[in-house]
């Protein structure tokens, strides 16, 4: 193996190296970090971002963005909070309609596919630039959740809601094994099955696929609608962690999420990148995050250093494009 | 011109809309409060807005609630319409210290009289008056009963809220102010959790990861307290570890009764909010000797007083 091609292998491992080099160093710095329970700390913490990721890297891979993830996860943790707590009313039919874990759950679940796709319709029919679509959206589903909520946290639920978010099986937390299905369906799906191909396609070059015979608009109002379904699943984590819906849940979850996808070597012009990057984007927050806290470094000086490591990581992937 | 006739249609109906409700308002009122919040993302601030404009309604003005999202650009664009549509008076939450001092000098000038509700604004003579919650005072009292609580001695960590907010500081100096005089006390980390319930338990859960020892946690408001309970839960360390926070939500008075938080310090926004538009009713009506400040008092809720906050 000559230099040239070591060069481009260490390139291609780039995040991996990148985790790697963090977690050894962390683990010199204390010896708290490399434990089991750290370990699955870390893990059951980056679960929220990863699933929420997962769809915003189908969104980026064709070349859009959603902005509106974290509020679409904010409104739906408090629909299937609010039904799952007190039902569904109609005062004025007299109806009342109660519901059961797996009923709210669907619930949340539904309003946001619903949203995605309505964001995936408002781009294809109405021509409107994703970054602006989403933006609205954004508003509105925040909006929305102030009407929901009143403004006022959901607390408390009984039964196995808890479950969700703090539970285990088979030794590994439920969060974990819902990012993991999750991560896996993604990866079936843009490695094995024809919309994968297509959606790099609509990403590579828009024009080419249309007039191959794809059906654009399809194709983006179903990873909106994905995009939309899996931040609702996020959200019913994080209302299930904090046996709260908190009605400002997910604020700048959307910059968590583009760094996630970014840092895993996604471009942002679409067409290229991987789920499997965003995992480990997603591993790099997460171990930051949690690293910067154990050794109680400043919270000043947090911010800082997860610029820095988002600009390094994009700053890599250019290189990388650029000697490929 | 006529592809754009349903853009037009759509932008007429809309002004007549928004003028038509502006006409509602003024009626055979004594006169128009614009009552102006920081954030209605934040339940606190909601009770605040609201109460203020209900107190208003209820001394015979008409009120309107502004949001100002915590964007002080915002906030300008508001105080331009409130000056421009001559209200009597204002009752201001403002988004930020310094930079909300600008907005409330130009109503002064234009002589609408501000009254500031909670976060104070850097400036002595902008506003008539500041209603203020002694942050530093609650939390002198919090830090007093937490050394009583510990028996002068323990290992503890410190979640702070926005480290960007004038409350922020204030609380943990206060609390330090006292907790820092006993020896026997160790603070081993020190973190922000942005006053956010999910981001607290995330902070939690790593710091018990670092210091699984440790026997209490302050936190800057309820929710950071509540979220940090989340995560001692998980561990299985509720019996180890006492947890205080700061602001009096519902949901930290029930976890009070419940035995989860130990203590929290009762701020009351309704009270707060009325004596605004109170006071803003008696400047209206000639009053002129106001001071500066207008301290709003505080209460400290443990286990033992916690019954006289609930419902």
């Amino acid at each position: 193996m000559d230099i040239k091609t070591l060069k481009v292998n260490l390139l291609k491992f780039q995040s991996i190296i990148a985790l790697l080099i963090m977690v050894i160093i962390l683990s010199l710095l204390t010896d708290r970090f490399l434990t089991t329970e750290n370990s699955w700390n870390i893990m059951r913490q980056i679960s929220v971002n990863l699933i929420v990721s997962v769809g915003m890297t189908l969104v980026i891979l064709t070349a859009g963005i959603d902005l509106s993830v974290g509020s679409v996860l904010a409104l739906c943790g408090a629909i299937t909070a609010g039904l799952l707590k007190f039902g569904a009313g109609f005062a004025d039919a007299n109806i009342y309609i109660g519901f059961t874990l797996f009923g709210a759950i669907t619930g949340g679940i539904l309003a946001g596919s619903l949203l995605g796709w309505f964001n995936g319709l408002v781009i294809t029919r109405f021509r409107v630039p994703p970054f602006v679509a989403t933006l609205a959206m954004l508003t509105i589903a925040r909006g929305l959740t102030m009407l929901w909520t009143g403004g006022f946290p959901i607390t408390g639920f009984e039964g196995n809601m808890a479950f969700i978010g703090t539970g285990w099986l088979l030794g590994i937390p439920m969060p974990v094994w819902i990012a993991a299905a999750v991560v896996a369906g993604a990866v079936v799906l843009t490695k094995k099955k024809p919309l994968g191909r297509h959606i790099y396609a609509v990403g590579g070059n828009e024009k080419a696929a249309a007039l191959s015979g794809l059906n654009v608009r399809r194709i983006k109002i179903i990873v909106y609608t994905i995009a939309g379904a899996l931040a609702a699943v996020g959200g019913i984590i994080v209302t299930s962690r904090l046996d709260s819906a908190q009605p400002n849940a997910g604020m700048g979850l959307e910059l968590d999420s583009i760094a996630a996808v970014v840092i895993g070597g996604t471009s942002l012009s679409g067409g290229k990148g991987s789920i499997m990057g965003t995992v480990q984007g997603a591993l790099i927050i997460g171990v930051l995050n949690n690293g910067l806290v154990l050794l109680n470094v400043s919270p000043f000086w947090q911010q800082v250093v997860k610029g820095v490591v988002i600009l390094l990581a994009v700053v890599i992937e250019k290189f990388n494009s650029r000697s490929e | 011109m006529l592809k754009k006739l349903p853009v037009i249609l759509i932008f007429t109906s809309l002004l007549v809309a928004g003028f038509s409700g502006c006409g509602r308002s003024s009626g055979p009122e004594k006169g128009q409060m614009a009552v102006v919040i920081s954030t209605l993302n934040n339940p606190w601030f909601v009770v605040l807005g609201e109460s203020a404009a209900a107190k208003a309604r209820e001394l015979g003005y008409s009120a309107v609630i502004y949001d100002s999202q915590n964007n002080s650009a915002r906030e300008a664009e508001h105080f331009d319409n409130i000056i421009a549509m001559g209200y009597d008076a204002i009752l201001f939450n403002p988004t930020d210290a310094d930079g909300s001092v600008l907005n409330v000098s130009r109503a002064k000038e234009a002589g609408i009289p501000t009254f500031c509700m909670d976060r104070e604004i850097n400036s002595r003579d902008a506003a008539v008056t500041q209603l203020l919650s002694d942050n530093f005072t609650g939390c002198v009292k919090l830090g007093q009963y937490f050394v009583q609580e510990m028996n002068k001695q323990g290992t503890y960590v410190e979640i702070l809220g926005l480290v960007g907010d004038n409350n922020t500081w204030n609380r943990s100096r206060g609390f330090h102010s006292v907790v820092d005089e006993f020896p026997g006390f160790r603070m081993v980390a020190q973190q922000s959790a942005d006053f956010d319930r999910n981001r607290a338990m995330e902070v939690m859960e790593s710091m018990l990861q670092a210091n699984p020892d440790i026997d209490a946690v302050f936190a800057g408001n309820d929710a950071m307290a509540l979220g940090a309970y989340q995560a001692i839960l998980a561990a299985g360390k509720t019996d180890q570890i006492k947890v205080f926070g700061f602001d009096g939500s519902d949901d930290a008075l029930n976890s009070i009764a419940a035995g989860r938080l130990t203590a929290t310090v009762m701020q009351f926004p309704v009270m707060m909010a009325e004596m605004s538009a109170v006071l803003a009713d008696e400047y209206i009506n000639g009053r002129t000797d106001f001071d500066s400040r207008t301290p709003v008092e505080v209460v400290l809720v443990t286990s033992d007083n916690v019954s006289e906050f609930l419902d």
